[in-house]
């Protein structure tokens, strides 16, 4: 009976209800194109579901983009990465970008060949067993050239017995050949102290650079014994809290943090005498260590307009100074390189 | 054989040292203290660097002391000397005008940002026809219970299918506060219905709260359109924070008369508030230049520490709480009900409650690893519906659904994870809570012929919900705070606003590690992280403290 009762007044509140809706409803209504342009712009799509929802948004708001972009790749990249995104992204509402720091290497192996992201960034060109297993899965990777990095290497403010070091003695120190273990070791001047290391892992393009020009791929490898991580920020801060430690990163996280640690001059290669580390140095080429950082767009992902138009922005901006040297701290590109990645990437774009 | 009558049987009380007792017991006052010390230091800590209070002009403070701690302090002094239940309702008062916009504000980014009026109005009205089908069986008596379930899943799939559709492809629809009105509004009167009628025991009044809830919503909808507030915003605040608070306000001023002056005190804080920004304002003295500010609270994220803001990372977390609710809740329960209630008291149900303890002590990175195995990487194609195994054999194309809800770091992996990682501890606090309920009121309730069916729907979930409810939310809680298991399935470091359930997911955490790991310069140590942290405890807090509230309301 208690049952009964409850219903009775739950179906007659709901019509009462209903009906209070409804007439408010009448009261207020816009035609559904042009009143909800901005609530159906959310929608993306929900599931397939309201598919129809989602076309009239992108016919009606004016060729205003959306969707998602997923890049994955080099920590060194990152932050042009995210200040490239952050400009795109304020002028699209509509588009959401993600990035992540998984390392050059880890880009290509877990995400980008596999087909989980749309655009890896890498500080080294992409190795042929990438490229191998991206076309086994269909996913053809665009070699874009957006920056010029000086891979730096440093010691800590306390480290007042070296301020230059040549390739020679960086081989000795981090070739997995007769590793030392103290600065001694390497050379006699240098005091009777454990060398404590900081360095990316194997995922990462910077470690594949340095051990290509410094320690050569030939050869026995890098050591192991030495901290590594994927995330430069660690690196900096191993380096300032020991003073007896060497690290080596992107140039971006040494602009960022100048006072924090001491970058040291590099001789070897082609140079004359030691070079110092800096944006001008790296591009005149005169810094032995100077390098392209990349990023690859995959072709099918260049179907979608929000992708296509994002890498063109990203290429566009790699000479913008202010972003690229300025807020990051990276060589800018010159406009014939900045051409140069245009052109690949419009016909690339246009074969997707 | 004669009895040995020596007198020194008393030896051991010769000498009873107090000392070893006082020792012990300040040591553990120590110990108590040492934790909520510590807490407590981080929180002044992060919050001082959040914030900044000392860079704001003494003259600041001082207006504020006086305006605001001052009364507060004095009506709190009074209404608490009275011991009359008055105090208890100022606090409680206070409480939901401080928590309830914060859920106004969860709720607002949701539907600012995630979920598009039009779409969430037609879900909406499907599910509302639905709950009315419902109804409507429910009162017939003549139809079996096979039929009624037929006719309510053929109703569901019918509504859920071609409801939506239509209402979004009609050529008029209301405007987008209008439809967030309706959407919310609804339920909220209906609840707020179901309230008034309980607490006055009358329907008429019940049904005239319900109609005024309706009605204020939309009126503070249309207000806030015209006044430029923004009409979905002050809907929203309406029906999330107006209606409870005016609902509570209205119960303590007619049914506990005598505690009604304990509304003097929230009256106080807010006269006090405005009265003092007011006062700074005119006289020109300068707030803290604190960091969480409104435009790091609705800001994207960025490479600079000055533009750094939370918005993303915040209806991130908010996405994702609300999709673990709504799978841990139901599953947890439903468990937690058949371990309770039904399961035989066998060696197998003991198993499976040894087990549910123990996966409760999994760290969450393992849980993280298996959202990427399983949910990332196995179901990357989609749920097999019919799986290749047994369709080939038949000749048939396999089958598989939601390929794009599945895959690296999704929000739906992310959620699914999540609840998979709070589950063994619903399940278990759900246990407790139904095992509270007193044994001789389900035999009452056996005793006057209800089945057990009915025993557990009308006497053991009603005495066992506010138990169930405070387990789930804390819970909640746990998970609202979990980095690792995020990281594990691919979440990116750098996020914005989720879109869909298949968007790469964020939250708070995760910004908060970003920012510590790799962004670089040291600004984001001193100010952004702190903020972050802050609304990070902020929300937590504000969660924990319903489940504080419903703990404290149904203890007795």
């Amino acid at each position: 009976m208690a049952d009964n009762s409850s219903t009775r007044v739950s179906r007659r509140k709901f019509i009462a209800a209903s009906g209070t809706a409804g007439a408010l409803a009448l009261a207020g209504c816009t035609s559904n194109d042009s009143g909800d342009d901005g609530g159906n712009g959310g929608a993306g799509g929900d599931n397939g579901g309201n598919g129809d929802g989602s076309t009239t948004t992108e016919g009606g708001s004016g060729g205003s983009l959306s969707g998602e972009i997923n890049v994955t790749g080099s920590s060194t990249v990152y932050p042009l990465a995210q200040a490239v995104a952050e400009e795109f992204m304020g002028q699209h509402d509509g588009v959401n970008i993600t990035i992540q720091s998984t390392g050059s290497g880890g880009g290509f192996q877990n995400y980008f060949c596999v087909g989980d992201s749309d655009i890896n960034n890498a500080s080294r060109p992409i190795a042929e067993d990438e490229t191998q297993l991206c076309s086994d899965n269909g996913v053809t990777p665009v070699e874009l050239k957006v920056a010029t990095d000086a891979l730096t290497v440093v010691v800590n403010n306390e480290a007042d017995f070296v301020d230059e070091i040549t390739f020679e003695q960086l081989d000795q120190i981090w070739s997995a050949e007769e590793p030392p273990t103290t600065w001694s070791d390497v050379d006699s001047d240098w005091p009777d102290e454990e060398l404590n290391l900081f360095g990316p892992t194997e995922a990462s393009g910077t470690y594949d650079y340095f051990l290509e020009t410094v320690i050569g791929e030939e050869g026995p490898g890098m050591r192991t014994d030495y901290q590594a991580t994927e995330n430069d920020r660690q690196i900096v801060q191993g380096v300032q809290g020991s003073q007896y430690a060497m690290g080596f990163f992107g140039f971006a996280y040494y602009s960022n943090n100048p006072d924090v640690v001491k970058a040291l001059s590099i001789e070897g290669g082609e140079s004359d005498g030691a070079v110092e580390p800096s944006l001008e140095t790296a591009k005149s080429g005169d810094y032995p260590l100077a390098r392209p950082l990349f990023t690859y767009p995959a072709t099918e992902a260049l179907a979608d307009e929000h992708v296509a138009e994002f890498a063109r922005y990203f290429v566009e901006q790699s000479t913008n100074q202010e972003l690229v040297a300025g807020t990051v701290g990276y060589v800018p590109n010159s406009d014939e390189e900045m051409q140069e990645a245009m052109d690949a990437l419009d016909s690339a774009i246009e074969s997707a | 054989m004669a009895t040995d009558t020596r007198t020194t049987v008393s030896e051991g009380f010769g000498e009873v040292s107090r000392t070893v007792g006082t020792a012990f017991r300040y040591l553990l006052l120590a110990a108590t203290l040492v934790g909520i010390l510590a807490v407590g230091v981080l929180f002044v800590y992060v919050g001082n660097d959040a914030i900044q209070p000392l860079t704001a002009d003494p003259g600041w403070h001082l207006t504020f002391f006086l305006t605001l701690v001052v009364p507060t302090l004095a009506v709190g002094g009074v209404l608490r000397a009275r011991a009359d239940g008055s105090f208890r309702v100022g606090l409680e008062s206070l409480g939901l005008l401080a928590v309830m916009p914060l859920f106004a504000g969860g709720v607002a980014t949701l539907f600012l940002s995630v979920l598009p009026a039009l779409v969430t109005f037609s879900y909406a009205v499907a599910l509302g026809l639905v709950v009315a089908t419902v109804v409507a069986l429910m009162r017939s008596r003549r139809v079996g219970f096979g039929a009624k379930l037929l006719v309510v899943g053929v109703a569901t799939v019918v509504s859920l299918l071609f409801v939506p559709g239509i209402i979004q492809s009609l050529p008029f629809v209301p405007v987008e506060w209008l439809l967030v009105a309706l959407t919310l509004g609804t339920p909220v009167a209906a609840i707020a219905g179901a309230y008034a009628t309980s607490s006055w025991n009358d329907r008429r009044t019940g049904r005239i709260a319900g109609a005024a809830a309706l009605g204020g919503v939309v009126a503070a909808g249309l207000l806030g359109s015209l006044i430029g507030f923004g009409g979905t915003a002050a809907t929203i605040l309406a029906a999330v924070a107006g209606v409870p608070v005016a609902l509570y306000a209205a119960t303590a001023l007619d049914r506990h008369p005598a505690r009604r002056d304990g509304l003097l005190l929230p009256l106080t804080v807010v006269g006090g508030m405005l009265l003092g920004a007011f006062l700074v304002r005119t006289v020109g003295f300068a707030g803290p230049a604190a960091w969480l500010d409104w435009a790091f609270l609705t800001g994207p994220n960025s490479i600079t520490a000055e533009d750094a803001g939370i918005y993303p990372a915040l209806v991130g977390s908010i996405l994702l709480m609300l999709i673990v609710a709504l799978l841990s809740f139901p599953v947890g329960i439903g468990a937690a009900v058949y371990l309770e209630e039904y399961a035989p008291d066998s060696r197998l149900a003991q198993l499976i409650e040894v087990n549910i303890a123990n996966l409760a002590g999994v760290p969450s990175v393992v849980y993280g690893l298996l959202g990427l195995g399983l949910l990332a990487r196995m179901l990357d194609e989609g749920l097999p519906i019919l799986p290749a195994a047994i369709a080939d054999p038949l000749g048939l194309e396999p089958v598989r659904v939601g390929a794009n809800l599945f895959g690296i770091g999704t929000v739906f992996v992310g959620g699914m994870t999540l609840s998979l990682l709070i589950l063994p501890i619903v399940i278990i606090s759900s246990q407790e809570a139904i095992r509270s309920v007193p044994p001789s009121q389900r035999q009452a309730s056996y005793g006057m012929g209800a089945t057990r069916w009915q025993t557990i729907r009308n006497v053991v979930l009603p005495k066992a919900f506010p138990g169930i409810l405070t387990g789930t939310i804390l819970a909640l809680g746990r998970a609202i705070g979990e980095t690792a298991p995020l990281l594990v399935i691919g979440a990116p470091n750098q996020f914005g606003l989720p879109q869909e359930l298949s968007s790469r997911v964020g939250a708070m955490p995760l910004q908060i590690y970003a920012w510590a790991t790799t962004s670089g310069t040291p600004e984001f140590y001193a100010k952004v992280i702190p903020a972050g942290v802050v609304v990070l405890l902020v929300a937590m807090l504000a969660m924990n403290s319903v489940a504080i509230v419903l703990r404290n309301r149904f203890q007795s």
